[in-house]
């Protein structure tokens, strides 16, 4: 008996419980006139950024990003001048291949590329997931971004030669290779910080 | 505001015209037949639509928003969606079987209605054994819901009908006990009489204690097994038997037993209100009004049982009709007979 | 007199798409009415090599595909993974770094507890507490995505560190959800642990004895419900966990109401965890940094940390000469979990079987991999 009264009360409370929340307000948002509002951070769609002044793209063609990606969706095609820079032909992104890691937009020191917060970019075609730099730069244009103190002409030029000097004509591979053939336990300083944030803000919001 | 009058003056008009009486009465009964069958419509429509807000609600979404006013249009077109589907026999199916089984459901579903009173005078049929009438009715449902799980040829959809044939064949006694119950202090099986006998409000079978509350539970439980929602929504049990008996229907078939589902859900709550609360009676309000009020609150319990309580196994179903719920609708029979032929209680 | 009664068993085929399997879990179960006499659980619907594919990345881009391991803690594969190449390179993190791990790992506990809560709930036929569960996960799911921008397969513990630092606003969302997140559990346990229909569904229910968990290497929560006292936070301490003072709660019979007592108690202490840490947690660099083309040293490693599913191991052999690990090897508890499943449901009625799956918790990615 006292069992039963036990399972009634339990069962009422229950009952009250969700009797509770009716009157509650709705928690979900009503997605296609209500957005959530993403966070600064959130990793939607990779794009091209540009510079605010000129309008040109920020990329150098170092082919960093191609070789941090995890799923090759990135896809550099350039042609070289005479002096044997490297001039942007092709920047390739299929976004059907992409796995949004996040590890492009780090390994980039120019701010060249980044993960936008934009997320709405379903087809029908599988094709039209491939974005070529023409509609990657397009759709980076009002993404705002925080150029890196770094990018100065003199030290791109500082930089730039030394790559060159070291394997002009071979893959891209080989030069980082070559370039930090270095004891791998020990964190070295000269080389590319993987991230530029961790720079930026250590310990806030401590 | 009391719509029977209408009624009684559009039949007399009819009889006025020099039909023969069988002819008045044909027309009339198919008149009374059709509005009934527009109401239950109207009413399952939006019973579909209120238990996706109340399941809303309770779990902190919106529900349909998009079609008209929170979204009040949305059964509708989901109506008109699974119309326009393709009605998929399968090729194994027992096709005779298969393609009654919905229409069963559906018919047995309406046929309550014949004696059910919405209001004061508003009764197709006021039948002398009115509430036997409805009990043998209802029981209909288990045929359909048997023969969708053995026309299908599915092995979930067999489990489900043969879950469902147990669970309403055990739930149907304790029901008919405590319904009985409630007969036994009316005197009568009318449903007319037996809301006539509860014209005061201390005069509610649910507030005729000892014995009122109890049968009212007991008939509330049962019910809810009868129209097969959680917790004894075995015969469907998504998680187990993926859609039980109507796995394999789809189109319009799939809505005739959906539309069956709420049809029987308003049919346990409209017996519910006339047996125990009073049925149309009330102060003030016209007396349908009232009827409605107290099955749509009646309704809405049940959707509120659904949308907390997990579900019971099959074999605790069995367990909790005949050790639990039988000896003690019995055990209350026996106190209601005593209470109505003391002098003490009857009031 | 005639013959008894002839019955047929038959064979059901419950998944790989069924409701309650879990993702494209397959069980060929013989029935005997509703009684399941026989049960084979079928694995690979899931396969994805995800090893093979470790195996051909470097260690950095190791970790998006660790993301998809086991999708429902994807911060405790990171770390699984991180730990393992830490300890093979002789790295470690910095102190700040290893909190901020912590209090991820254990939010994502949290996480993980909860999808396990509403999915539990509702193969049982209770709908509500799952959609309930999910609004407390979408908050720490929030906290995610300010910290590292996705909501699922975070990418954010890294070797020898983390990614980056939390955003401002991180600890005031995390101390609301801190404060308010007991009275959610409290609510929770209204719903369920007391309900008569649950108990009824899951007491005495897929009785999984001591014996037969350790025999099949059954871990975590399952096996601490079993009545063995072991969480690895505890008798193998990786990271900071021995700086915290948690309880670990185990069961005596090892049916699925201990199993659904134990992982409640368990989020409760999770949220204990990350209080401490969040009180602790010092300033400073987050971040040990590494060559773009960092090689370990030659040899092999295993490291294995509690998961909210078990004992999440992973073992690594590096060449030594390779950004490429030479061979990944994970280990998740729910293939455990689900090989021990035939031994416990075998008699119980199919809805018991489902009963069992959600105590379970088994999560298909993990066992396919």
């Amino acid at each position: 008996m006292k069992k039963l009264l036990s399972a009634i009360k339990n069962l009422v409370v229950g009952l009250f419980t969700t009797g509770k929340h009716l009157g509650r307000h709705a928690v979900t948002v009503q997605y296609p006139t209500e957005k959530w509002t993403m966070p600064e951070r959130s990793r939607g769609i990779v794009v091209l950024l540009s510079d605010k002044e000129t309008g040109e793209l920020n990329c150098t063609v170092c082919m960093l990003c191609m070789r941090a990606c995890p799923t090759a969706a990135i896809d550099i095609q350039y042609d070289k001048d005479e002096k044997g820079k490297r001039i942007l032909k092709d920047f390739v992104v299929d976004h059907g291949l992409c796995c949004f890691c996040g590890l492009c937009e780090e390994a980039c020191n120019f701010a060249a590329l980044k993960m936008a917060t934009k997320y709405e970019f379903s087809t029908l075609n599988k094709e039209d997931l491939v974005w070529h730099t023409d509609k990657l730069q397009e759709v980076g244009r009002d993404v705002p971004y925080e150029k890196p103190e770094r990018k100065k002409p003199e030290a791109k030029a500082a930089a730039k030669p030394a790559v060159k000097a070291e394997a002009p004509t071979e893959p891209p591979k080989d030069t980082a290779t070559a370039e930090t053939a270095v004891n791998p336990g020990k964190p070295s300083e000269e080389l590319k910080p993987l991230t530029e944030e961790n720079k930026e803000n250590p310990g806030e919001g401590n | 505001m009391e719509i029977a009058g209408i009624f009684k003056y559009l039949y007399e008009k009819l009889a006025s015209t020099g039909l023969s009486q069988a002819w008045v009465d044909i027309i009339s009964y198919s008149v009374a037949a059709l509005i009934v069958f527009g109401f239950l419509a109207v009413v399952a429509l939006f019973l579909v639509w209120w238990e996706r807000k109340i399941s809303a609600h309770i779990q902190q979404r919106f529900g349909p928003m998009r079609t008209g006013w929170h979204g009040w249009l949305q059964t509708i077109v989901d109506m008109l969606k699974l119309i326009q589907k393709e009605d998929i026999t399968p090729a194994t199916a027992d096709r005779p079987v298969f393609y009654w089984a919905p229409i069963v459901a559906f018919v047995a579903a309406f046929m309550a209605y014949v004696t059910i009173p919405f209001g004061a005078g508003l009764i197709v049929s006021d039948l002398n054994i009115g509430i036997l009438y409805i009990i043998a009715i209802t029981t209909f449902t288990i045929i359909s819901l048997l023969m969708a799980g053995w026309g299908s040829n599915n092995k979930y959809a067999l489990l489900g009908g043969m879950r469902s044939a147990a669970q309403v064949v055990s739930y149907e006694v304790p029901m008919v006990l405590a319904i009985l119950s409630v007969v036994l202090f009316a005197g009568s099986l009318s449903m007319v009489q037996i809301v006539e006998s509860q014209a005061k409000i201390y005069q509610w079978y649910i507030f005729r204690l000892p014995f009122g509350p109890i049968a009212f539970i007991i008939y509330l439980i049962a019910g809810t097994a009868e129209s097969n929602r959680t917790p004894f929504d075995l015969p469907e049990a998504e998680q187990e038997l993926v859609a039980g008996f109507n796995v394999e229907y789809s189109g319009m078939k799939f809505a005739m037993f959906f539309f069956a589902e709420f049809v029987n859900m308003f049919t346990i709550a409209a017996i519910g209100t006339t047996l125990f609360l009073g049925g149309w009676q009330g102060p003030w309000l016209p007396s349908w009004v009232w009827f409605m009020l107290k099955t749509l609150a009646l309704v809405f319990v049940l959707m509120w049982f659904r949308w907390t309580f997990p579900r019971l196994r099959v074999d605790q179903l069995m367990e909790f009709s005949w050790k639990f719920l039988l000896p003690v609708s019995f055990a209350n029979l026996i106190i209601a007979g005593w209470m109505k032929y003391s002098k003490w209680f009857n009031w | 007199m005639s013959a008894p009664f002839r019955t047929e068993e038959f064979l059901v085929n419950m998944g790989p798409h069924h409701p309650s399997t879990h993702g494209v879990c397959r069980f060929l179960l013989t029935m005997d009415g509703e009684v399941v006499v026989k049960a084979v659980p079928y694995i690979g619907y899931l396969h994805r090599a995800l090893e093979r594919i470790c195996e051909n990345r470097t260690y950095h881009q190791c970790l998006p595909v660790l993301d998809r391991f086991e999708y429902c803690t994807s911060m405790s594969c990171e770390y699984a993974f991180c730990l393992a190449t830490e300890k093979l390179a002789g790295i470690q993190a910095p102190e700040r770094a290893e909190y901020l791990r912590v209090i991820m790992l254990e939010l994502n506990r949290i996480a993980s507890h909860l999808i396990w809560y509403g999915t539990t709930s509702l193969d049982l036929g209770a709908v509500t507490p799952f959609l309930y569960g999910f609004r407390e996960r979408e908050d720490i799911l929030d906290l995610f995505e300010m910290t590292c921008g996705q909501r699922l397969t975070y990418n954010y513990i890294r070797i020898g560190g983390v990614s980056r630092d939390i955003p401002p606003e991180f600890i005031p969302k995390l101390k609301e959800f801190i404060e308010k997140f007991p009275r959610k559990v409290d609510d929770y346990e209204k719903l369920l642990t007391e309900n008569p229909i649950w108990i009824v569904r899951n007491k005495n229910v897929g009785i999984l004895s001591k014996e037969l968990a350790l025999g099949y290497g059954v871990s975590g929560p399952a096996l601490r419900a079993s009545g063995v006292k072991f969480d690895l936070r505890r008798d193998d301490p990786y990271s900071l966990y021995d700086r915290f003072e948690f309880d670990i709660p185990t069961g005596t019979v090892g049916d699925c109401y201990d199993r659904y007592l134990v992982r409640m108690e368990e989020m409760r202490q999770s949220l204990r965890i990350v209080k401490q840490a969040l009180e602790q947690l010092p300033a400073g660099d987050i971040k040990t940094k590494l060559p773009p083309n960092f090689k370990p040293p030659k040899g092999e490693v295993y490291s294995r940390i509690e998961n909210s599913r078990g004992e999440m191991g992973i073992y690594i052999q590096s060449a030594g000469d390779s950004k490429k690990p030479l061979r990944v090897k994970m280990r998740g508890g729910s293939y455990n979990q689900l090989q021990v499943m035939p031994e416990i449901v075998k008699g119980g009625k199919i809805a018991d079987l489902v009963a069992v799956m959600a105590s379970m918790d088994i999560i298909m990615p993990e066992v396919d991999r």
